[in-house]
């Protein structure tokens, strides 16, 4: 498997790079995700930023001009993905309370409406339409260098705060209530967790696709949970397990010519099932 | 504030948008101090334990806090319920050692804290066992060894017996009438039952249709008042210092 990865490297290096610290990043984002039992928000999310780039396509097709084709470059795209995925985060996280709708109605009700109207603003586009099949077919080819920098950076500053803050996150995950009496501002750490979340999983989308985005985000969290006895461990333990199987996705699709994020995905599913079985056998 | 006070309360009115649940009320807790919170559903017991920590704002009034005794980070709180995500393992340890955080207790003062705290609460040997093979009552004093870690100068319970056996409640009980008498901590409690106040509590207040009657047990725990809280006759009669106290309801004449 070495060996297939160093003979990919020169390459797909650039491919691997953002796969891996996509991975990283989203895994630790993930363990709050899981921790919180919301993990249909992680798909909504996806998807939301995936109505975003899809609006960005509409703009840049209205006609020709500065403005809109200003409006159609990847950068606008990119923003507008990160900006629908953090309005999204953040209207699921103030959802919820007496006389209100509940966070997983809301999250349900955005997910329908970012997947239906991404398609339909770009039907009758031809590329439209088939870009945004890209996204949720998900293909990591799409990685730059800046990509590697922007993920690098996020990953390196998500990681340290993991790391700063882990009892404070683990608390307000397991019980908001107490944390808010012992003073954290529990509304200033919803705000920032959702708006983390969203410009993880929106910068994500338009590199590597719904499906290795939403896998990369739940399932390590997912396997982390099942094979750890405490919650804490599972910030350390979830992105270590994301990266690993992103290299040995990446090194499988290349040996078998299969697409990497898809085997990725596969990999970790697999995982997934293999930590349930474990659980059970050693709860026996 | 009294000089001697760890939580004051001058003419607090307390509420919700649009709702007002408590008015008019006056408090005073010294230090150690056993106070009991006793009314009715409904009736602000929780509203004034979350305007003491800080969680709701005075309408009206003012609550102030002893700035040594009562600081942030020695509160404890012990809410009614803990609503965790079933499926995430967690051991007792870690549970606990959350009650950490907000604090500045340094590394290696902590495993002692600990090991006081699962100690007092009756949880000393159970420190890696799982939290969810737990029953209700060490549940219970789990979150109560979470507070106590914090080595609080006052603990403030929400409920916290709502759902235990009768022994598991005298355990809890036993744990913090000791720590309120060996080590000087201030408890509030809040509960429906008469009896155990009239047993453990140096204080009690009475919540009743937006406002609280509050004093020494001795003053404010009388049948009449208490009828006129709960509706219902009380018999209270308290039989020897260390013996069981019967509150009884009587049948309406």
């Amino acid at each position: 498997m070495i060996d297939a990865l160093q003979a990919s490297w020169a390459l797909f290096h650039t491919t691997y790079i953002a796969g891996g610290l996509i991975a990283l990043l989203l895994a630790v984002i993930g363990v709050w995700v899981v921790a919180r039992d919301q993990i249909f928000l992680g798909l909504a999310v996806s998807q939301a930023s995936t109505l975003g780039i899809a609006v960005a396509l509409w703009l840049g097709g209205l006609g020709t001009g500065a403005l809109l084709d200003w409006l159609g470059t990847d950068e606008v795209a990119a923003g507008l993905a990160v900006l629908a995925s953090v309005a999204t985060a953040l209207l699921t996280a103030r959802a919820g309370g007496a006389g209100r709708e509940s966070p997983e109605a809301i999250t349900g009700w955005v997910y329908l409406v970012a997947a239906s109207v991404a398609v339909l603003l770009v039907a009758n586009s031809p590329h439209g339409l088939e870009e945004v099949h890209r996204l949720v077919f998900s293909t990591l080819l799409a990685a730059s260098t800046q990509d590697l920098w922007v993920f690098g950076a996020l990953a390196v500053v998500t990681l340290a705060a993991a790391a700063r803050w882990r009892s404070e996150l683990v608390l307000f995950a397991m019980d908001p209530e107490m944390a808010a009496a012992v003073g954290l501002r529990t509304r200033t750490w919803n705000a920032a967790i959702a708006i983390w979340l969203g410009l993880g999983v929106g910068l994500s989308i338009r590199v590597s696709g719904m499906l290795y985005t939403v896998g990369c985000l739940v399932l390590p969290a997912l396997i982390a949970k099942n094979l750890c006895r405490e919650v804490r461990p599972l910030l350390a333990v979830a992105p270590l397990l994301a990266l690993a199987a992103s290299l040995l996705g990446f090194a499988f699709a290349h040996v078998f010519d299969l697409p990497p994020a898809h085997t990725t995905v596969a990999l970790l599913c697999g995982g997934l099932a293999f930590a349930w079985g474990l659980r059970r056998l050693v709860i026996r | 504030m009294h000089a001697d006070a760890v939580i004051s309360g001058r003419g607090l009115e307390l509420g919700y948008p649009g709702r007002k649940v408590l008015r008019g009320v006056d408090l005073d807790v010294r230090s150690g101090e056993f106070w009991f919170l006793l009314g009715p559903n409904g009736t602000g017991k929780t509203t004034l334990v979350r305007a003491i920590l800080g969680l709701l704002p005075p309408l009206r009034g003012r609550i102030d806090l002893h700035p040594e005794r009562a600081r942030r980070d020695r509160l404890g709180f012990v809410p009614q319920r803990c609503e965790l995500n079933p499926a995430l393992s967690t051991r007792v340890r870690e549970f606990v050692s959350l009650g950490f955080v907000g604090t500045r207790v340094p590394a290696a003062q902590r495993a002692e804290r600990l090991r006081w705290a699962l100690l007092h609460s009756g949880l000393e040997g159970l420190e890696r066992a799982d939290y969810w093979s737990l029953s209700g009552g060490q549940r219970q004093r789990a979150l109560v060894a979470r507070a106590l870690v914090r080595r609080p100068g006052v603990i403030l319970l929400d409920e916290p017996i709502g759902g235990l056996d009768v022994a598991s409640e005298e355990v809890l009980l036993r744990a913090l009438s000791h720590l309120n008498r060996e080590h000087g901590v201030t408890i509030v409690f809040v509960t429906h039952q008469l009896a155990i106040a009239a047993r453990y509590g140096t204080h009690v207040a009475l919540f009743h249709a937006g406002t609280v009657e509050a004093g020494p047990r001795e003053t404010i725990l009388q049948s009449a008042a208490v009828e006129r809280v709960f509706g219902v006759p009380v018999d209270l009669r308290v039989e020897g210092a260390a013996a069981a106290t019967a509150a009884v309801p009587q049948e309406a004449p």
